[in-house]
């Protein structure tokens, strides 16, 4: 009991010295320098708004201005700076901030982009428009209803299919097998690709799009599968995949740097070959 | 036009049979409280909307088709029933003689 007053006692003591110090680093830093004040910088953004709750009122482009010095470089952190700032209102998908969820997926300045990778212009005099994904049901503001394209990605059974994997032990795969996968599995299915594409907008119903398509490419050039049969049969037909047009929209858009277009002219011409 | 009905009239009608059908999956108890749950979110959003503004109504539509789909499911066994609802129900209630 009494080593234990003992220590309380010199740790009050510890604390007590610590302030003392802070305060003289704090003074004599405030002596060197003074921050450079930024000049103010304002951007205008025109957001897609349409809310629900009010079904019979039409969307409308609301502007907002904000100061681009008090803002991150992304128009991510632009739209979280208004939802912060301006209007707790607006309502947007975002996660991970760094490209990889895919949920940030929307239309900024004609091109379908994740916002978390798009720099904003710092040229104040034009205005910044972001709509949602063209094409597809909004289920607020900026939120499109992705429930087609996850149903349409779940038809293609997005897993390894094999009857006989090898037990207790790894799965192997040559370095040559795990190669013809690069530039496939790295899809986020942000949904950037197939919103872009126009035989996507008006044939949502029966194609598959080119996000389901690589994705379905990726399961047929993989070496472990072996329903690759199966998984071409289902697409051997007018409207799944042959409604690609080649128009390349998907390559150009994708925020991945990914080429959609060119997995599915490896799918047609696998299935031409058969 | 035989039954007089529009295209869009008749699937907000169908969208309203198949959700009053649904009503028969489920326990006797809590049918009272589907139903009139159902039965509230129609007259009222139909009340609400313009019969022009056919965007609305298609919007209204596919929001009710995707609740139809989860409320179908066989594990939701009850719905909760709102105060507004009750106080609907009380004014319509002479109106009320479904089953």
């Amino acid at each position: 009991m009494q080593s234990l007053i003992a220590r309380s006692a010199f740790v009050r003591s510890q604390a007590a010295r610590v302030p003392v110090v802070r305060t003289f680093a704090s003074s004599a830093a405030r002596f060197q320098a003074t921050p450079a004040e930024k000049p103010v910088l304002q951007k205008e953004f025109k957001i897609y708004r349409w809310n629900p709750d009010q079904p019979a009122e039409k969307p409308t482009l609301q502007s907002y201005t904000i100061d681009l010095n008090q803002c991150g470089p992304m128009i991510l952190d632009a739209l979280i700076k208004i939802k912060n700032e301006i209007d707790p209102t607006l309502t947007f998908r975002r996660s991970c901030r760094e490209g990889i969820c895919g949920s940030c997926a929307m239309n900024i300045n004609g091109q379908n982009t994740l916002a978390c990778l798009c720099r904003i212009e710092r040229d104040s005099g034009k205005d910044s428009k972001i709509y949602p994904l063209p094409h597809m049901y909004i289920v607020k503001d900026l939120v499109p209803d992705l429930t087609l394209f996850y149903k349409q990605y779940k038809s293609i059974e997005p897993y390894l299919k094999n009857d006989n994997p090898p037990q207790g032990r790894e799965f192997l795969q040559s370095q040559e097998d795990r190669r013809k996968l690069d530039g496939m599995y790295e899809c986020i299915l942000c949904a950037c690709c197939s919103t872009s594409c126009p035989s996507y907008w008006w044939n949502q119903d029966v194609y598959l799009g080119p996000a389901t398509l690589m994705a379905a490419y990726r399961w047929i050039a993989d070496s472990r599968d072996t329903y690759k049969a199966e998984r071409k049969e289902k697409l051997q037909n007018e409207m799944s995949l042959y409604r690609c047009h080649t128009i390349f929209n998907c390559a150009r858009t994708c925020p991945k740097g990914l080429n959609p277009a060119q997995a599915i002219a490896k799918l047609k011409l696998e299935l031409a070959a058969e | 036009m035989a039954s007089g009905h529009s295209g869009l009239q008749k699937e907000v009608l169908a969208l309203y049979r198949s959700a009053l059908r649904m009503v028969r999956t489920k326990p006797v108890a809590t049918r009272p409280s589907f139903r009139l749950f159902i039965r509230y979110s129609f007259k009222t959003q139909a009340e609400s909307i313009s019969p022009r503004d056919v965007s609305a109504i298609e919007h209204l539509l596919r929001k009710g088709r995707r609740q139809l789909e989860t409320y179908e499911d066989i594990k939701v066994r009850n719905i909760w029933v709102s105060k507004a609802m009750q106080e609907w129900e009380e004014k319509e209630g002479g109106r009320r003689n479904l089953q």
